[in-house]
């Protein structure tokens, strides 16, 4: 029974991981600008990676889902200062460059 | 998987096609999260937990790797 219901979350959240990062990817190679990018790349490929790392709970192997759970908190820390990184240094260098 | 493989192209697609150095920065920080996602599942497919070592190994670099770009662009970089 429980097998069942984790298959199921674990095939929706993997459907939702991979559509949210097909749109990612779209729209970091759609977009013109770096910022519309970030855009992009912060929203979309940020949780759909951590949708993707959470449908480990479909395999029912405890390391498994202690490295996922480190690796979706990892990325929930890091993703947004990486891209606020980016974002300010493309600030500072347009700010110089007027 | 093979999705994964086709986004990690479209990924070096991008990262070809990027404009400026910044674009750059924003196309390997994107190929290295796709590079994380291949690994994850391709550990539930073989069902062996080490892959995932490599795949948090993966996401710490790129935070550092990206965010040591971005300091050093933004104080005046090389191409600049």
């Amino acid at each position: 029974m429980i097998s069942v219901v984790l298959d199921v979350v674990g095939a929706v959240l993997l459907l939702i991981g991979l559509i949210l990062m097909t749109i990612g990817v779209w729209g970091v190679l759609r977009q013109p600008d770096t910022y519309l990018q970030l855009h992009a790349q912060g929203l979309a490929i940020g949780p759909g990676v951590m949708a993707v790392l959470a449908s480990s709970v479909a395999t029912e192997n405890a390391t498994i889902i202690t490295f996922a759970v480190l690796a979706i908190a990892f990325v929930a820390l890091t993703a947004p200062v990486s891209g606020h990184a980016i974002a300010r240094a493309a600030h500072r260098r347009a700010a110089r460059r007027r | 998987m093979i999705w994964v493989t086709l986004l990690l192209v479209a990924g070096g697609l991008a990262l070809v096609r990027a404009r400026d150095v910044f674009q750059r920065v924003v196309a390997l920080d994107l190929l290295a999260v796709v590079v994380v996602a291949l690994l994850a599942l391709w550990s539930y497919y073989r069902d062996v937990p080490y892959y995932f070592d490599a795949a948090v190994a993966m996401a710490l670099l790129s935070f550092v790797a990206t965010v040591a770009a971005a300091r050093y662009l933004g104080s005046g970089g090389p191409f600049g």
